[in-house]
């Protein structure tokens, strides 16, 4: 193999005491795909936040081409030829696509030029975008694109990509494929960060695997001896046979039932349309889809937090229009949000207040009720701690400081003690470890012998676990729904979320 | 190059730190100031402390200071728990203070003393209620930046105030003097030992009080915390932040009222200029001094009361512009901000050449 373009030699990062990145040892290059594999939490990101200067690494060195280099900015690494993607686009919303470019180049390149220029490398690379588009009308896919051609303007030659596929539809991921081949023919270094496997196996020519802060192995991509399982095993440093303990049990009646329920999404996502399911007691209900497909506004509208605009919701034998239900009394569902940092909990607060959040009325006695129960509280906060066996010194500790796996189970257990008719969990295992997402899962599963559940994840995983039916968003619609133990139905979830229904 | 870095996690006994940070920049910036202006920094300093400790005299015009300082910062304190940035007490305060003098010279004037004072109380926390409430309305139904509109109606106030004690209120036997009538002297608040501390005093200590035992034991102060720490968490909770609002800006603007009511008929007896002399303004540093707590307020009130008492003396002993106690109290708030953010953050010294400066971490990722 020819010399490499860069080598990082002996790379830590410590935040306090926590080491993000330990002895790291790595060599990129041109020329190449390099699939950076790991949990979350392995320190992928930490690594290459330093390899594009925005971190500046506490121990080793940076080379490239073999001479050694420092950035103290993403400026002085992109002028080093090294640029990153990240996962939140860094361009501006309110601009349009050309001036976005604009802005990134303006130093570089001449006015005059950059029209001409960017029309070209668009048009090279396949990277169809029309410059003058706001940022704000284009998916995320289009986005992504204009973030590949500013670095391409600013000639980067080593592009890093931040889980580039989480936000794209599988169409998007096949012509996002497309582009980063012909950036591989074009000789340019691509090191792209996922802990999707799939990915791994159809397009890396090497593959580093990071666990814990550390690289445990660096390899040549050979895809006759690699197995996904392989991969797998080594990234988590057991099997991952994710096991779920999935009793039998008895469907109920319906407790929620939605007729061509309609809304829009509150922040200008997509909307939602004749939107038309029931879930019973008993079961747990999946909505799966690609990110961005009406679920967000559709969870809204069903937990009352934006009213619907047209349909009707039968709740508990009652029937809604799509307006009364957003004023309609919610005691009976418990909702974990999918931002559990700053919806599902009050940072600041400690466990045991927060678990008074959605349930105050238990936790207040006096007159009017204006007293707050603390020692209630704090009873319960201990008890969670105890049952659901989260890592936390006491029921006092703020919940920032908890980890999101245990913040999760503080939030789950609290929605589960309101002894709920409707369960809605959202996203509920997002970027959480596996061991954590056993135990959720489990928890999930056990509170269908009480309540319905409604399930809303993006994650196939999660729904083959768990899901007793299956209904599949796309565009705002929901395309079918699955019976889960229809072994040959199950086959077209993965087709149904790209929009394919045949 | 000198880089901002967030730290991992805020440090240890920062709070006493940034105290201490506080305490010594504006120490340092008022050194400089005596310095400018021929002064000795440590015998200007030592009329200061004479002036406050001296006697007990002269301490006691320190808590009489920190009667008016105590409610205008418990008004902004409980305003900004929720992140309502309420900087129209002093407004607020000037229309508590129309309230207890209309009440006491207008509408009760022949009752005793067991009953105006009550009303006077009363009628002044409405004053400073339905001033800030105005704000409150429109930050509520029509999300209108409630930093402007109470701002901006601290003038309107005032200037309505000196309407009133130039027109129609002014006192027919004054000799022209701008200001009403005395007040009878049931009105007068209750003074001890000989001092002019009054009952307003144990009035803001009990107020600061109630007031921490209202936000951190009661529901309503429950709501309050977290609509004030997550807006998010408390719309998926289902809290009424509109009602919230309203309730805040009511108890804010009637704490600042009875803070002019305070002054009105405490100190000056009358309604006359010197009533609206910056107390709701100075609220916000002994608020923010105190990290919010209602139980702290008191004492940070009690230190900036220090501050202008002893600046008084810098005045008549050396001769110096009293107004250099504002400069202390701005230097302490600075010094406070500065404090804080070394908690947050650490200085990461580094050779580079460039004039780039390295973002800050965004929170998140791995």
């Amino acid at each position: 193999m020819t010399h490499p373009v860069i080598s990082l030699k002996g790379i830590s990062k410590y935040f306090g005491t926590v080491a993000a990145n330990r002895d790291i040892r790595l060599e990129v290059h041109s020329g190449r795909i390099h699939a950076l594999l790991g949990e979350n939490g392995a320190g992928k990101s930490t690594l290459m936040s330093i390899l594009a200067g925005r971190y500046q690494p506490d121990n080793g060195t940076i080379e490239i081409h073999g001479n050694e280099v420092r950035f103290s900015s993403p400026a002085q690494a992109l002028d080093h030829g090294i640029g990153m993607v990240y996962q939140r686009f860094m361009l501006i919303e309110s601009m349009t696509v050309g001036e976005n470019l604009l802005l990134a180049v303006q130093k570089k390149i001449d006015k005059r030029d950059a029209s001409k220029l960017i029309r070209e490398t668009a048009e090279q690379y396949g990277l169809a975008v029309d410059p003058e588009k706001y940022i704000y009308e284009l998916s995320m896919g289009e986005r992504q694109r204009v973030e590949i051609i500013k670095l391409l303007l600013l000639d980067a030659k080593v592009l890093i990509f931040d889980e580039p596929t989480a936000v794209l539809t599988p169409v998007e991921i096949d012509s996002f494929f497309a582009v980063l081949k012909k950036l591989r023919s074009d000789n340019k270094a691509i090191i792209f960060i996922t802990h999707k496997l799939e990915e791994v196996l159809a397009l890396a020519d090497d593959i580093s695997i990071m666990r814990k802060g550390r690289v445990i192995i660096s390899t040549e991509a050979d895809r006759k001896q690699i197995s996904k399982r392989q991969l797998a095993r080594l990234m988590v440093g057991r099997d991952v046979v994710l096991k779920v303990n999935k009793q039998e049990v008895a469907l109920g009646r319906p407790v929620l039932r939605l007729n061509n329920f309609c809304g829009e999404d509150a922040f200008g996502g997509t909307s939602f349309h004749d939107i038309s399911f029931e879930v019973r007691r008993g079961e747990i209900f999946s909505i799966i889809g690609v990110a961005g497909n009406g679920q967000s506004g559709l969870v809204s509208a069903i937990t009352g937090l934006t009213k619907g605009v047209s349909g009707t919701v039968e709740f508990k034998e009652n029937t809604y229009s799509a307006q009364e239900w957003a004023r309609a009394s919610k005691k009976d569902i418990a909702y974990v949000p999918e931002d559990r940092y700053h919806t599902g909990c009050v940072g600041a607060m400690s466990i045991a207040e927060n678990f008074a959040l959605t349930q105050l009325d238990s936790y207040s006695s006096g007159v009017a009720g204006l007293v707050l129960d603390r020692g209630k509280m704090s009873m319960d906060g201990a008890r969670a701690i105890e049952e659901f066996n989260i890592k936390a010194e006491s029921y006092d500790d703020a919940a920032q400081s908890l980890s999101g796996g245990n913040l999760q189970k503080v939030i789950l257990s609290r929605e589960l003690s309101r002894e709920p008719k409707l369960f809605i969990a959202e996203q509920p295992t997002q970027g959480l470890d596996i061991g954590s997402t056993e135990d959720i899962w489990q928890s999930l599963l056990e509170c269908r012998s009480k309540a319905a559940v409604l399930l809303i994840t993006g994650d196939l995983r999660e729904v083959l676990s768990l899901s007793d039916r299956i209904g599949v968003i796309f565009n705002g619609r929901l395309l079918d729904i699955i019976d889960a133990r229809d072994a040959d139905q199950v086959g077209r979830v993965g087709l149904l979320m790209a929009g394919v229904e045949s | 190059m000198i880089h901002l870095q967030k730290r991992r996690e805020p440090l240890k006994y920062g709070g006493l730190g940034a105290a201490v940070i506080a305490a010594v920049i504006a120490f340092l910036t008022g050194s400089i100031i005596f310095g400018f202006l021929g002064v000795n920094p440590l015998s200007a300093y030592g009329v200061m402390f004479k002036g406050v400790f001296g006697s007990f005299h002269s301490f006691s015009e320190v808590l009489v200071k920190a009667t008016p300082l105590t409610f205008t910062g418990l008004a902004v304190a409980v305003a900004a728990t929720m992140m309502l940035w309420n900087i129209g007490a002093e407004g607020q305060l000037v229309w508590g203070g129309i309230f207890a003098a209309g009440t006491a010279l207008y509408v009760f004037p022949g009752v005793p003393a067991m009953v105006l004072i009550p009303a006077v109380i009363c009628a002044a926390a409405v004053g400073g209620m339905f001033w800030a409430l105005i704000p409150g309305v429109l930050k509520a139904r029509f999300n209108v930046n409630e930093i402007l509109t109470t701002l901006l109606l601290n003038y309107v106030a005032i200037i309505y105030m000196e309407h009133l004690f130039y027109g129609p209120w002014r006192d027919p036997a004054g000799f022209g003097f701008p200001g009403t009538a005395q007040l009878p002297e049931a009105a007068h608040l209750f003074r001890f030992l000989g001092t002019r501390i009054h009952l307003g005093f144990p009035l803001a200590l009990l107020a600061a009080v109630c007031l921490y035992y209202l936000l951190t034991k009661s529901t309503w102060g429950y709501q309050v915390r977290v609509i004030g720490n997550e807006q998010r968490a408390a719309r998926y909770a289902g809290f009424n932040v509109t009602g919230k609002t309203l309730s805040v800006m009511a108890l804010s603007g009637a704490l600042a009222g009875i803070a002019g009511m305070a002054e009105v008929c405490g100190i000056h007896y009358r309604l006359q200029t010197g009533l609206a002399v910056g107390y709701g303004y100075d609220g916000i540093i002994v608020a923010w001094l105190a990290g919010l707590n209602p139980l702290l307020v008191p004492l940070t009130a009690a230190l900036l009361g220090a501050l202008f008492v002893g600046g008084e003396q810098l005045q008549t002993v050396l001769g110096l512009p009293s107004t250099i106690s504002l400069i202390l109290e701005a230097a302490l708030l600075f010094g406070l901000f500065a404090g804080q953010a070394m908690i947050q953050y650490t200085l990461v010294f580094e050779g580079g050449k460039t004039g780039e400066i390295e973002p800050l971490p965004l929170k998140g990722g791995d």
